[in-house]
């Protein structure tokens, strides 16, 4: 349980917290920046917002020839989430991670042949998208105890129009865009203080796992923790950004010099030099990890304390974790020791079946999810005009994400499907104020 | 997406030393609430500007598809000058990107740069059709004003009427027809008219309002999206091309309008700020004034510095930036020092007396 009220929380970012609950709130620079760093910022948030185009062109040249996206922004929607993709529809804001069943030295899925770790639903002109992917919802209704009803909706994907054809073994991960702000911060959360909430075999008997993912660091040429993406695939910043300017826009770069229709029929054979330079990529790296986190709203508000209490009583905050210090930083002050306040663990828990795709990563199991921050949430419609959450971007607000939980959040879910309505609401407006 | 902010409370305690510079021509009545300047900026500027917006990207579309029709230099005439006009009142609602325009992503989609020319010959040479499925389905770089300007004035702006293939009047048309669908959408999301309107969630704030839970929420977006275009302006638009020194960098490089696109979006800013945007009304500037006098008059000051460097420049653009160096590099000292004097004064007043 966590205490009534804890007088520094509202500081959601430490002192990297900033004041602006509006639609750019998701993009402020650290409010400590200045000189030489802010420029390097401001070249990076230039880069996250440029539009690539067809290679030769004198500005953002190198965009696909396959890709999923023309910009950052174009999914990453005011530093913020994707557009969730309509009934019968596609989403640029979405798209699917794919493997074959197995997996190579380092442990990763193994690359489906033809269309490698990803499919890119776009090409340019001339060239064929790998496929398209569209989704159907279908609809299933719900009760809370109190008999107040609600409805929940179940995404399918189908796969079409593939220029060549998919293994029939290919496993599927469908994965939404999220806010790009607080990545520092996290970054910068001690292995240690991670491992801490760790408890995979549950010996402590709370029905709650938590487990670490181990990934290959190509940077570093190690296993490394996994911290980012939706299963914790990835070890750190400079690989998740390097990874998306190569897999969903096409951008060569030092981490991925190749194309990603490397080995394809439709490769291009223009490999000659990286297509993003490394300063560039750097910059853009150091513009989303010196995105600073919106203060707490509304925290003396009675309702909002009691949700907090609620959040705290119904176990939601077992994975959850409210509060990590990030690690000493001597060579970059502005994020060292710091108190944030992300509400997550960054560790995998098993979700239930409902939530599950058919895609294990590294040591994440199909089950199993990164437990995502929850700071910013209540920000997400004056952000993004939307309040669409989890992987798939099936749960249209916080209340249907919430009652997704499966697996080991089962009682956690149950806890809330108990609750009043006034205790639902309470809960719902503490989450809001984060 | 933005700013560096270093709050100096210092601004704060400038002393008042001068006296108030009438702006208005009618001064603000002296009980002037925050909650009237909101009202006032969301009536008389944001919705003004969508419907001017949206009136005419529509007459925009109705001379190309005319213009199209049967072709004349008159009616090209007719079409670039219309572009001219509409692109005015886009980069004039610049100083205020916030709500749909944003978090609907409509921006993106109508005022993408640079354009994908390799793509857009390509889509040009292809059999795709136009219809509006297939304009919706384009990637951002090839819809929306860029690839329109593109269109109707050519390289160097020297395209003739008899220039046009049959190809680049569909997609001209079709590119019309989409500019106008997204702007009439943004200007129905501020309507009173629509259910869930932003004009209400704008002007009522609460702690049940999903966008704003309070004045000074309010405030700061209005504030933080004046600071946005100014550092836009200043260190991306302007700086770009100057420090490579390279023309092709250049946005609206063949209406060669660029210059006055930075006018338009500090005097965008401007407007926010006096509550105008056909006319005169309660802005930021009456708030101000009612507590500090001297911030209101660097705030003007600041702003017409701004907008007399921009006139201060020969156009256009792209030689400017090769044989104006001073002129370039005075606009965007004066245009850095009206973000300046944004972050370091204005926030910490919104924040200090916004309740």
């Amino acid at each position: 349980m966590i205490e009534s009220y804890d007088e520094s929380d509202w500081l959601a970012g430490g002192k990297q917290t900033v004041y602006d609950h509006g639609s750019g709130a998701y993009g402020e620079a650290f409010p400590t920046l200045s000189g030489e760093l802010s420029t390097t910022h401001n070249t990076g948030d230039l880069m996250f917002s440029s539009t690539f185009v067809t290679a030769p062109a004198p500005k953002n040249s190198g965009l696909g020839p396959i890709f999923n996206a023309v910009s950052c922004a174009s999914c990453h929607i005011n530093d913020g989430r994707g557009d969730a993709p309509a009934d019968g529809g596609s989403s640029a804001s979405l798209f699917l991670k794919v493997s074959e069943p197995g997996q190579d030295e380092h442990g990763a899925p193994l690359n489906v042949p033809g269309f490698g770790s990803q499919l890119q639903t776009k090409a340019i002109f001339g060239t064929q998208p790998e496929a398209t992917v569209t989704v159907s919802y279908t609809y299933e209704t719900g009760y809370f105890q109190d008999g107040t009803s609600y409805e929940l909706r179940k995404p399918t994907f189908s796969i079409n129009n593939t220029y060549i054809l998919l293994p029939v073994s290919t496993l599927i991960s469908p994965r939404f865009a999220r806010p790009v702000f607080g990545l520092g911060l996290l970054e910068a959360i001690p292995e240690w203080e991670i491992l801490s909430h760790e408890d995979t075999y549950d010996s402590n008997g709370d029905g709650i796992s938590g487990k670490a993912n181990y990934v290959w660091n190509i940077k570093e040429q190690k296993t490394s923790i996994g911290r980012f993406g939706w299963k914790a695939g990835v070890p750190s910043l400079m690989q998740q950004i390097a990874a998306a300017f190569s897999q969903d826009i096409g951008l060569t770069n030092m981490i991925f010099p190749s194309e990603t229709s490397f080995n394809q029929s439709q490769y291009d054979h223009l490999n000659d030099e990286k297509e993003l330079s490394d300063s560039l990529l750097y910059a853009t790296v150091f513009y989303m990890k010196t995105l600073a986190v919106p203060a707490r709203r509304d925290v003396q508000d009675p309702d909002v304390i009691r949700g907090r209490q609620l959040f705290g009583s119904a176990t939601c905050i077992n994975c959850h974790v409210p509060n990590h210090r990030t690690a000493v930083n001597v060579a970059f002050p502005d994020i060292s020791n710091q108190m944030i306040y992300p509400y997550s663990d960054l560790l995998l828990h098993d979700m239930g079946s409902n939530l599950a795709d058919t895609r294990p990563e590294y040591l994440a199991f199909e089950t199993e999810w990164r437990t995502p921050p929850l700071w910013g949430i209540g920000l997400s419609q004056a952000v993004n005009n939307h309040s669409y959450f989890l992987h798939d971007g099936r749960a249209r607000n916080i209340t249907e994400a919430i009652l997704w939980h499966g697996g080991e959040a089962i009682i956690a879910r149950e806890n809330f499907r108990k609750m009043s309505a006034a205790d639902r609401a309470a809960l719902l407006k503490f989450l809001n104020s984060l | 997406m933005k700013k560096i902010k270093t709050y100096t409370l210092i601004g704060l305690s400038i002393i008042i030393l001068a006296a108030c510079k009438k702006k208005n021509p009618t001064p603000a009545p002296a009980d002037t609430t925050q909650q009237d300047v909101i009202n006032s900026l969301a009536t008389n500027v944001d919705v003004v500007a969508y419907n001017e917006l949206a009136a005419s990207t529509s007459s925009l579309y109705d001379a190309v598809t005319s213009f199209c029709a049967s072709p004349s230099a008159s009616g090209l005439t007719i079409c670039r000058d219309l572009w001219k006009s509409t692109r005015q009142i886009w980069e004039q609602s610049e100083g205020f990107l916030y709500g749909p325009v944003e978090s609907d992503n409509i921006d993106p989609r109508i005022d993408t740069w640079p354009v994908d020319y390799n793509s857009l010959d390509s889509v040009l040479a292809s059999s795709m059709t136009f219809s509006e499925v297939e304009i919706n389905n384009l990637d951002d770089a090839l819809k929306g004003f860029h690839p329109m300007e593109y269109l109707l004035f050519g390289q160097g702006g020297t395209k003739t009427y008899d220039q046009f293939t049959a190809r680049e009047k569909e997609y001209l048309i079709a590119l019309g027809l989409n500019i106008k669908t997204l702007t009439q959408d943004l200007s129905s999301k501020w309507s009173t008219a629509t259910a869930n309107n932003y004009y209400n969630y704008f002007t009522t704030p609460s702690t049940s309002n999903p966008y704003y839970h309070t004045e000074k929420d309010v405030y700061m977006e209005i504030v933080n999206a004046m600071i946005d275009i100014c550092n836009e302006v200043g260190n991306e638009k302007i700086k770009d091309p100057y420090l490579a020194q390279d023309p092709s960098l250049e946005e609206s490089p063949f209406a060669m309008s660029s210059l006055n696109d930075f006018t338009n979006n500090i005097i965008s800013v401007q407007n926010v700020y006096h509550g105008k945007f056909s006319t005169d009304n309660l802005g930021l500037e009456d708030f101000v004034k009612k507590y500090n006098l001297s911030l209101d008059q660097n705030i003007n000051t600041k702003i017409n510095a701004a907008i007399a460097s921009l006139n201060n420049i020969n156009g256009p653009f792209s030689s400017a930036i090769i044989n104006q160096h001073v002129q370039i590099q005075n606009a965007i000292n004066a245009i850095n020092d009206l973000k300046d004097v944004l972050e370091s004064d204005l926030i910490p007043f919104v924040q200090t007396y916004v309740k």
